[in-house]
């Protein structure tokens, strides 16, 4: 697991807006989120391995009240730029007519880099 | 929602393109044609992998699509759009935006509602972007297929 979206889904757990991994049994009352890697967008291969993997994830949020936006997408947004830089963006906004609430994606990416300690797990051949 | 496919490394295919003349913007359309072709197969195969479960209604949590929604997916082919053009400028997207309608148990739906649902998750369906998916996948693929089909076509021109 990527160390960037470990340190990125403990820092969205400290914001005000409850977030889960991958989904909620039971969705809270009021503004919540999920956050969840999809997909592994590139790698760079060598040495008979992957040396460098980048994931690519997203963060969603739903709330329902329009006075709430402003801080949860601040909060969301200087978290993504504390933790990952500029390697994130804005997906989509939506709203869901069905139940009310609005839906904010955002996309971001996080490289999985192999450690020293990844290294010494792996036994030299001579 | 739409996503853009960036091009990059296309000076080669530029230049080709200058030496075209009046005809750049027709085998520009070519070369995009052939790259859309590229995407929409993609976003085709991208389809195959979306999880399903027997339909239940997301009470308290997420469900997954049903088979009968992938099924209306799978059926709905990615069109490409009619192409706009502008001197040698050339626009258009691959997607469902008129994909249509589709009766699901008697409720009639239309069908980009139900990709986007799937794809960018909803307060009630789980998250499963395929597209997304399918635009990573597929734009170095149809970069080739669209340097190739003008390489192509300006080689033929000038045995002409």
């Amino acid at each position: 697991m990527p160390s960037e979206y470990e340190a990125l889904v403990a820092a969205l757990k400290l914001t005000s807006v409850p977030f889960a991994e991958y989904g909620w049994k039971t969705r809270p009352e009021g503004a919540y989120g999920v956050v969840q890697l999809d997909f592994e967008a590139n790698t760079l291969n060598g040495d008979g391995g992957k040396l460098d993997r980048v994931w690519e994830g997203s963060v969603d949020v739903f709330y329902q009240k329009l006075t709430e936006r402003g801080d949860i997408i601040d909060a969301v947004e200087e978290t993504l730029t504390e933790i990952l830089g500029d390697s994130w963006s804005l997906n989509s906004t939506q709203y869901e007519t069905g139940t009310g609430l609005f839906h904010v994606e955002w996309v971001f990416q996080c490289m999985d880099t192999p450690t020293e300690e990844d290294d010494d797990a792996v036994p030299d051949e001579d | 929602m739409p996503y853009q496919m960036k091009t990059e490394g296309m000076e080669e295919i530029s230049e080709l393109l200058e030496k075209m003349g009046a005809a750049a913007g027709s085998v520009a359309a070519q070369g995009l044609y052939e790259g859309a072709g590229v995407m929409a197969d993609e976003l085709g195969k991208s389809v195959q992998t979306i999880r399903t479960a027997p339909f239940q209604f997301a009470r308290e949590g997420t469900r997954l699509p049903s088979p009968e929604e992938k099924e209306i997916v799978l059926n709905a082919e990615p069109g490409i759009a009619k192409f706009d053009r502008s001197g040698t400028e050339v626009n258009t997207s691959v997607g469902y935006r008129n994909a249509g309608y589709a009766d699901l148990n008697g409720h009639v739906k239309p069908i980009p509602v139900i990709v986007n649902a799937i794809n960018s998750g909803t307060s009630f369906m789980k998250k499963q972007p395929f597209v997304r998916k399918a635009v990573k996948n597929g734009s170095d693929k149809a970069m080739k297929a669209m340097k190739d089909k003008i390489e192509e076509t300006f080689e033929a021109m000038t045995k002409q």
